[in-house]
């Protein structure tokens, strides 16, 4: 558990998370490349947005035209006039097709302005299906991308972390030494309290002993110095005191 | 330059991706911006060799797409383009045979 501690400890944590973050790194390469075609891709033409229009197709650059010189009503007094010569100088004949292109063109005006919108709703919302069905992939890659970036941020967050248990375990660690060192303090004293318990007994009894057998040795030799005669005095003597104490008695 | 031959001029290296609208040459003046006395000199200095007179049309052609038919949302101004420009065409192919359809004798 220790040498653990210790590779995960400190600076080798760091070093680990550098590493980790440096093998998903590919950027230096990439805009190496990007430079390189820099100008050519500057210049790439550009989708264009539709050109305006006039009553439907007349390019609005031709009213502009128009426009400077003449002013707004230009543009429609020069139609008017021109088409009132042609007509009039008959160049412009109006013959039967002229008549069946003035309904066709009342029938287009009617269907543009009818269904027109309609059609335009419908033709755009494909349109946008389509753009975003082509769009998906990139953009769901670009969602991967962020969740991989902030589950390595995460994962870097947690590294951070892991120091700081290996910080608490340290503790641990070093709490238990602790501990550990008291408890054999403790048992070193009670072995030593032990042996010198057992001296002093040891000395005690030895003593008691030495009393018994001095007291032992003492009584025999006195029992061995008393004679038969002594003995008989002593015994008169006793009697003697007890007539005495009968007497009293 | 042969058919299918991207314009002598045009270099991917400078020009970035080809555009068939752009016209790769040497620029002159305009012709919206040549002025009447000038028009002369300005028409001598055009190339009207066949191929150069097709890629004008053809530039043309590609400017009206890029402009109208290629945009994201573009509306219905390109159908009608099509429709008034081929009413005029056949309108003058045919102003030989219309001509005989005048209702009035002096104007």
């Amino acid at each position: 558990m220790l040498s653990r501690a210790t590779l995960l400890s400190g600076q080798s944590a760091r070093a680990l998370v550098a590493y980790s973050a440096r093998t998903t790194g590919t950027s230096p390469a990439n805009s190496q490349a990007a430079k390189s075609d820099d100008t050519a891709t500057s210049l790439r033409p550009v989708r264009q947005e539709p050109g305006k229009v006039r009553m439907g197709f007349i390019p609005e650059e031709w009213f502009q035209f128009f426009y400077k010189k003449t002013g707004v009503t230009g543009p429609y007094t020069f139609a008017f006039t021109l088409s009132t010569y042609l007509i009039s100088k008959e160049i412009y004949v109006m013959e039967h097709e002229y008549y069946s292109g003035l309904s066709l063109l009342i029938m287009w005006i009617v269907g543009v302005k009818k269904l027109g919108p309609k059609l335009a709703e419908a033709l755009d919302k494909k349109v946008d299906e389509y753009e975003s069905e082509w769009n998906e992939s990139r953009v769901q890659e670009k969602q991967i991308l962020n969740e991989q970036i902030s589950d390595e941020q995460k994962a870097q967050w947690s590294m951070e972390g892991q120091t700081l248990l290996i910080d608490a375990k340290r503790e641990n660690v070093a709490l238990q030494l602790e501990a550990n060192y008291r408890e054999r303090l403790l048992s070193a004293y009670r072995e030593v309290k032990k042996r010198l318990d057992y001296q002093v007994e040891k000395q005690n009894i030895e003593r008691r002993i030495q009393q018994k057998n001095l007291v032992d040795w003492v009584v025999a030799k006195v029992r061995a110095s008393i004679t038969p005669d002594q003995e008989k005095q002593n015994i008169n003597k006793c009697i003697a005191d007890l007539a005495v104490l009968a007497q009293k008695a | 330059m042969g058919f299918g031959d991207y314009p002598a001029e045009y270099n991917p290296k400078i020009h970035g991706v080809y555009d068939p609208a752009r016209y790769y040459g040497k620029p002159d003046t305009p012709f919206g911006q040549v002025k009447l006395g000038e028009i002369g000199s300005w028409f001598a200095r055009r190339n009207k060799t066949p191929s150069a007179i097709a890629g004008a049309f053809s530039r043309a052609f590609w400017r009206w797409q890029h402009k109208y038919v290629q945009p994201k949302r573009s509306g219905i101004a390109p159908f009608f383009h099509v429709v008034f420009g081929s009413m005029a065409v056949f309108y003058m192919l045919n102003y030989g045979k219309i001509k005989h359809h005048r209702n009035y004798k002096y104007h």
